[in-house]
């Protein structure tokens, strides 16, 4: 019977080797050849150790990335327009999620059946009208496109903030409304507060999302400096098909700063994700 | 508390703009548009069902809509089976299983644009590492070119699609794992069902809830593909791994047949509805709640 369980193990262990290889393999090559110099990228055999690795020019393919073609630049718009539509969804978030958690009135049903019924509906069949609405209020080819929507679309982070204000004892708030505290004095003191582990989740999810965003971009921006990391990234594979060691040093840096934050909050992420059960 | 509750709708103004603005309105006029001939340049004139016709008669059309279809059975059917497959992997007592779990889930987080620049690499034809390996391994004569080739790219953008979502409709399952109780199947292996057996006729059905959810998510997930088809293929070669939400793009932003891609953004939006429909319905008819 234990010398059953120990193969049982044993055969789950070499599984999950083996499609762990399949889904972080990709990621580790891309690391070591964007240290290889352009000829080296293709060598056949493949070469195991990078031929710039410890030696001078090493970072030469990040520098000129990050500096000539302009991603230093790419990285603060993303960086910009990520940070402001996932803070502007954690407040327009948490504001619906209490008024459905913790407020009755009229039409209460409603809007949240619409809101749970449109949210599964692809943003392919809403952007023609979007465009339009866009391109009269004159916002083409500036940030506001990028962070508008986002940031009042979230019927994603609604959900998972409802969910947890309701699970906010009611003796909490009745206190402070007996002590004269406004509705809105109520959300900001009392539930923001308890929140935080939620709101911290829903943050690094939403700028995920805004993060990775390309279908926007590429129909919004125009100017080279306001492009994003992705916009930029695409449109660096088409104008440089086969600078292959300065493609991979470019989707390194793209793909860097989320990985880090996964790896640090690797559970929020997941849970936050399981919870909620809905993408974006 | 009548005072209180008042306040509801302030809190709710930020939520109902969005809601108004780029839900409900955009659908709406993209009802509208969709009988129209509007081109970006000159005003829509009222042209009734003739982008419909044009549709429906277009052979274009048709081959796009048999590809979507195509596109989302073998990604649903990838994407459900093998997540329930690794979910259930992963759903035991082992050392470092929370390490696996985060490492299955990775491909998910990262950028669409990233992972393509990386797949197009590893399947470049002449020098990609997985044609040198497969070369070595099987010694093959030719190296076949899995975007470029008419005969792979659809199967390719597939299996590429499938790798980058899986990790996150396993965690789906998972937590759905997680809730049945671990004395049902003590209960079955008592009564002498080995593991295979207590799977079948334990968990399976108390897991329908959520493989009907998945089922469902995944479904939708597969009409909206246009990150992946841009940055793998762009459609090609030959149109062929042009999906019906990357047809759209290419009619509006490409063509500036804004009509035209209205109407077709309705076909997509009378599949999600149908779709979203179904799970109200059927919710209640096979799903076995505890």
């Amino acid at each position: 019977m234990k010398r059953n369980k120990q193969i049982k193990s044993l055969i789950v262990y070499v599984f999950l080797t083996v499609y762990s290889i399949a889904t972080v393999f990709p990621f580790f090559w891309m690391v070591l050849s964007s240290f290889k110099s352009s000829g080296a990228v293709f060598e056949i055999p493949p070469q195991w150790v990078p031929d710039l690795l410890f030696k001078p020019g090493m970072w030469d393919s990040y520098f000129k990335v990050l500096t000539k073609h302009n991603f230093l630049r790419y990285i603060w718009n993303s960086s910009f327009i990520s940070v402001t539509s996932s803070l502007g969804q954690l407040l327009t978030c948490s504001l619906a999620a209490f008024a459905f958690a913790r407020m009755q009135f009229k039409g209460k049903q409603m809007i949240f059946a619409l809101l749970v019924a449109t949210m599964m509906v692809p943003t392919e069949v809403t952007i023609i009208p979007e465009f339009l609405l866009f391109s009269k209020l004159g916002w083409l080819n500036t940030y506001a496109p990028l962070i508008v929507p986002s940031l009042l679309v979230g019927a994603f982070g609604t959900f998972m903030l409802k969910e947890f204000f309701e699970s906010v004892p009611a003796s909490l708030e009745e206190a402070a409304i007996i002590d004269g505290c406004s509705p809105l004095k109520v959300y900001w003191h009392v539930f923001m507060p308890v929140a935080k582990p939620s709101l911290a989740t829903l943050f690094i999810i939403a700028f995920m999302n805004n993060w990775n965003e390309i279908l926007r971009p590429v129909l919004y921006i125009q100017s080279p400096q306001l492009r994003t990391l992705t916009l930029g990234l695409s449109q660096f594979q088409s104008e440089y098909t086969t600078d292959w060691n300065l493609l991979l040093s470019a989707s390194v840096i793209t793909i860097l700063p989320l990985i880090i934050v996964y790896v640090f909050n690797q559970r929020f992420v997941m849970e936050g994700m399981m919870t909620s059960g809905i993408k974006g | 508390m009548r005072f209180y509750n008042n306040y509801a709708y302030l809190f709710l103004i930020p939520t109902v703009l969005g809601l108004l603005f780029f839900r409900l309105i955009p659908i709406a006029i993209s009802i509208f548009a969709g009988f129209t001939n509007w081109d970006i340049y000159s005003p829509p004139q009222w042209t009734g069902l003739s982008n419909y016709v044009h549709m429906f008669r277009s052979e274009e059309f048709w081959s796009v809509l048999k590809r979507t279809f195509e596109f989302s059975f073998f990604f649903t059917a990838g994407v459900c089976v093998l997540g329930l497959f690794f979910a259930v992997m992963l759903n035991q007592r082992l050392r470092g299983i929370h390490f696996f779990r985060g490492l299955f889930f990775m491909p998910v987080i990262t950028s669409v644009v990233a992972v393509g620049i990386l797949w197009d690499w590893i399947l470049s034809p002449q020098f990609g590492v997985l044609n040198s390996l497969l070369n070595r391994i099987f010694h093959l004569t030719s190296s076949p070119s899995w975007l470029g080739d008419q005969k792979y790219a659809l199967g390719t953008l597939i299996v590429v699609y499938i790798w980058k979502s899986v990790g996150y409709q396993m965690i789906i399952y998972l937590a759905g794992l997680q809730h049945i109780p671990g004395e049902l199947r003590e209960a079955a292996r008592i009564d002498g069902a080995n593991e295979a057996r207590s799977f079948f006729s334990v968990t399976l059905p108390l897991l329908t809830p959520t493989l009907f959810f998945v089922l469902i998510i995944t479904i939708i997930q597969s009409f909206h593909t246009f990150d992946i088809t841009y940055s793998l293929t762009r459609g090609g070669p030959y149109q062929t791994t042009t999906t019906l939400s990357y047809y759209i793009y290419q009619n509006a932003f490409v063509h500036y047949r804004m009509g035209y891609a209205s109407g077709l953004a309705y076909i997509l939006f009378f599949f999600t509805l149908i779709i979203t429909w179904l799970n109200f319905v059927v919710k209640k008819k096979w799903v076995n709640y505890q």
